[in-house]
């Protein structure tokens, strides 16, 4: 039935790489059609299923097999809660494994967890997208990290996806200017400056809270710059309560005001630990804008109590099917609100949990006070 | 679909056109409601304020209680009427504003405004008051001099949630201390508390100008500052992040009563798992559950069931299961938005990860059933349910093994609803008060409260006045001065 349904008698590494080639050659193509996906999906799901004990339990607690899924829409999607309370993943176990954690946000937080045996998939899937959606035709350019770096952080996705970055797209006056004191904004400062003397296009990429602590100090010093035509920014991960929280016009009208790129080149990132491949929008001139992934991933917009996709143009509960998830689930269920629109979705924010309407304490409040 | 359309509020001396005006908006199955909500500048709020407290003074002081009672009883009877207009409304556009249950509404309304009649009223004036014309003049104390309770010039309340009808329990707490009263509405349910205004003026014209109700969006600082600094006292309903706002607008002279969210729960004594009252005991608690889909702070978010009745807590478990289906025919779940549903979602799959390392764990109901019961078989730390219906049954060997899980949430905890024999009771209510329960109910009464009900634990009148005391002195040197002295 399909490539990858692959012998049980290999050995575990013989059969990742078998599954990694595969899905190697599906990337590779310029597209996939409805029915190349669905079978590389079901034959994953076939994989992950047989392989992957916890994700088979949470199946068969929901009642599907891969004798009853049909369609890569049937694949139970886990909830992203789940990769803190299993272990998801198709390979055992072993030392060498990249590991990327979540970000808990307090220390009694337990962390999600996404084993990945190998980066062959992760990194192609990010260097393929990220050259078409980011770098848009430019081979390399400067860039500014406003983040760790991957040495800094080696459980953080994104340090990593950063440091893939500068490795294969950034030029060799790329530099990081999160130390841990905090922004370097004089050596930032300088950098930017440079860019604009001699008319370098500069590319700024971090956490969009990063972005935040960077124009708050520019507005404090009264600084500002006149990037050169081709420079552009990428932002991730929203605000996270690390910096004051701004509406998404104003956020990209200042960076547009504070650096000289417009908003349009001022692009959005939204991936997650519990992905292997990433979205874009095709920056921020409209908002909220479109966000869109690659051929190896597919995102639908679910009720979230039944996992039942809403009316389109409903607002649901984004789950993805991320082919690039090879090793864990490829199916994901997240806390993410959003609306289908032509070309992708809007992504309207975390479904954050329910304001008490009543006077009944609800789980969020609780939680907050366990924390303090 | 039809749109409806209500004014909230009650603001005497502002005529419409000077007030800027918000739309809130409802919506329900094949009707929308926008209902209008005045707002008023910082300085029409400081200009409102003077106002009230004048009113309150030059009328509702010179008043005494019974009087003041027996205009609450005949506003309250107008509401009691199922062929009074303001009734009608209610029962008319209540469900529609919360998307509760109509029936659920209609009974849960008639219920709490029973609490408000003439006898209920003197009731709870009582619990607070052994001489109750302690506030209306200077009586003599046991101690020597005399004594008589004040209420403030300005008592302004924030409101807060969906549970129709809640306003008027600080209001009417607000009005037999004869305080002049200022009330900003909820948002969830911006119209009950603006309708009781005006009955209450349409029976006695002399309160015009001794209560009104208005709105702003919360944490509107510039609104709070200047309406705070009129009061003499605030209370406000809320989460404890927004009570942690409006505190730091409150000067710090002004009195802030703060009446957080809590957290309720059930316990069931093996004494009331015999074959033939386990179900009854599950009615009950199903339907604690099902009132206002457990959004009221004295709602049960679980029950700890004791083991070694005939009925095991997990067959309780089933038979609360059965209830809830049940009662979803009678009083239908409200329609969840999304991050209702979100919520709810997270909570089921919590629970489905936990029957993965807890086998002896059950989720009852299916995932788009409009209520599920999660049972553990192992006492485990307090947590709330995502409410709306969801609920946990907790397995314990003996229902004291409860007081130290409790107890790490001493600042959350409210009521008990609790099935048990008598001599436990005591025994438990002992433990539970001690770990900072403030209400032990039966099992089925815990969502309406009788009347003269502390509220978590404090006292609704008492806390709103002042004692003003002559001493024995003052009273006995006053003698020395009389135009009769010898």
């Amino acid at each position: 039935m399909n490539a990858i349904n692959t012998p049980t008698d290999l050995s575990p590494q013989a059969r990742t790489a078998a599954i990694v080639q595969g899905l190697l050659a599906f990337m590779a193509r310029d597209g996939a059609s409805d029915e190349a996906f669905n079978q590389q999906a079901l034959a994953l799901f076939v994989h992950q299923f047989q392989h992957n004990p916890a994700f088979q339990r949470f199946c068969r607690q929901k009642g599907q097999t891969p004798r009853t899924v049909n369609r890569w829409q049937g694949i139970p999607a886990v909830p992203i809660s789940a990769f803190k309370a299993l272990t998801l993943s198709c390979q055992p176990l072993a030392d060498t494994d990249r590991v990327f954690m979540t970000s808990g946000t307090t220390q009694g937080d337990v962390k999600g967890k996404h084993h990945h045996p190998t980066l062959a998939v992760y990194d192609a899937s990010m260097r393929a997208n990220f050259s078409q959606r980011f770098m848009r035709g430019t081979d390399r350019m400067a860039m500014g990290i406003l983040f760790p770096t991957e040495v800094e952080m080696p459980n953080s996705s994104l340090a990593h996806y950063l440091a893939l970055a500068v490795q294969d797209f950034g030029t060799a006056g790329s530099q990081y200017f999160l130390t841990p004191q905090g922004l370097d904004t004089a050596r930032l400062c300088a950098a930017l400056a440079q860019a604009e003397q001699t008319g370098t296009p500069y590319a700024l990429l971090g956490a969009s809270y990063s972005l935040v602590h960077l124009m708050d100090a520019l507005l404090q010093q009264g600084r500002s710059f006149a990037l050169p035509a081709g420079s552009r920014v990428l932002d991730t991960g929203g605000f996270k309560g690390q910096s004051r929280d701004i509406p998404m016009a104003q956020f990209y009208a200042q960076l547009s005001s504070l650096l000289g790129v417009p908003a349009s080149h001022c692009i959005n990132m939204y991936g997650m630990t519990e992905l292997s491949t990433q979205f874009y929008d095709a920056g921020n001139a409209v908002l909220p804008s479109v966000k869109s992934g690659p051929h190896w991933i597919r995102s639908r917009l679910v009720n979230p109590m039944t996992g039942e996709e809403v009316a389109h143009g409903a607002h649901g509960v984004l789950a993805h099917c991320d082919l690039a998830n090879f090793n864990s689930v490829t199916t994901i269920l997240t806390e993410d609100v959003g609306v289908a629109v032509d070309g992708g979705f809007l992504l309207l924010g975390r479904a954050e949990g329910a304001q008490a309407k009543g006077c009944s304490l609800a789980v969020e409040a609780f939680l907050q006070a366990a924390r303090v | 679909m039809t749109t409806l359309h209500a004014v909230a509020g009650y603001l005497p001396g502002f005529r419409a056109e000077e007030l800027a005006w918000q739309t809130l908006h409802f919506e329900g199955p094949g009707e929308r409601l926008e209902v209008a909500v005045p707002e008023l500048s910082p300085a029409q709020w400081v200009a409102l304020a003077e106002r009230v407290k004048q009113g309150s003074r030059a009328y509702l002081k010179t008043r005494t209680v019974s009087q003041i009672i027996a205009v609450v009883d005949r506003a309250v009877a107008r509401l009691l009427d199922p062929a009074d207009p303001w009734r009608q409304q209610a029962d008319r556009l209540l469900p529609l504003v919360t998307g509760f249950d109509a029936e659920m509404v209609r009974l849960g309304l008639t219920a709490y405004l029973k609490t408000f009649r003439q006898p209920q009223l003197q009731r709870f004036v009582a619990e607070d008051f052994a001489n109750p014309k302690l506030l209306d003049e200077f009586q003599p104390r046991p101690k020597g001099g005399f004594a008589k309770a004040m209420g403030p010039d300005l008592l302004v309340h924030i409101w807060a949630g969906n549970v129709p009808g809640l306003p008027i329990w600080s209001l009417i707490s607000g009005l037999l201390v004869k305080a002049g009263n200022i009330g900003k509405l909820p948002g969830a349910e911006p119209l009950f508390a603006g309708w009781f205004a005006r009955l209450l003026v349409d029976e006695d014209p002399g309160l015009a100008d001794c209560l009104a109700v208005g709105w702003w969006k919360g944490g509107d600082a510039a609104r709070e500052q200047a309406l705070f600094a009129q009061a003499d006292v605030v209370l406000a309903y809320g989460g404890n992040a927004a009570l942690q706002a409006l505190r730091q607008q409150v000067p710090v002279t002004t009195r802030f009563l703060g009446y957080g969210h809590k957290l309720s729960f059930g316990m069931v004594s093996r004494a009331a798992l015999d074959a033939r009252k386990a179900q009854g005991t599950a009615h009950l608690a199903a339907y604690d559950v099902v009132r206002y889909d457990q959004q009221g702070c004295y709602s049960p978010q679980l029950f700890f069931v004791e083991r070694g009745g005939k009925v095991s807590p997990r067959d309780f478990s089933q038979y609360l299961a059965h209830e809830l289906a049940s009662f979803e025919h009678k009083f239908a779940r409200r329609v969840l938005p999304l991050d209702d549903a979100a919520s709810v979602a997270r909570w089921q799959q919590a629970q489905e990860m936990q029957l993965f390392t807890q086998p002896g764990n059950a989720l009852i109901g299916e995932a788009d059933a409009p209520w599920r019961v999660a049972y553990a078989d192992q006492l485990q730390p307090l947590a709330p349910s995502a409410l709306n219906r969801t609920v946990q049954v907790v397995a314990v060997d003996r229902l004291e093994d409860v007081v130290p899980v409790i107890g790490r949430s001493r600042a959350f905890l409210q009521t008990v609803g609790l099935a048990a024999a008598p001599a436990e009771l005591f025994a438990l209510a002992e433990a539970l008060g001690r770990a900072g329960v403030t209400r032990i109910s039966a099992l089925g009464a815990m969502t309406a409260p009788e009347a003269g009900w502390h509220h978590d634990g404090r006292f609704n009148l008492l806390d709103l006045v002042q004692m003003v005391e002559i001493e024995q002195s003052a009273e006995l040197a006053a003698e020395r001065f009389a135009p009769y002295a010898d």
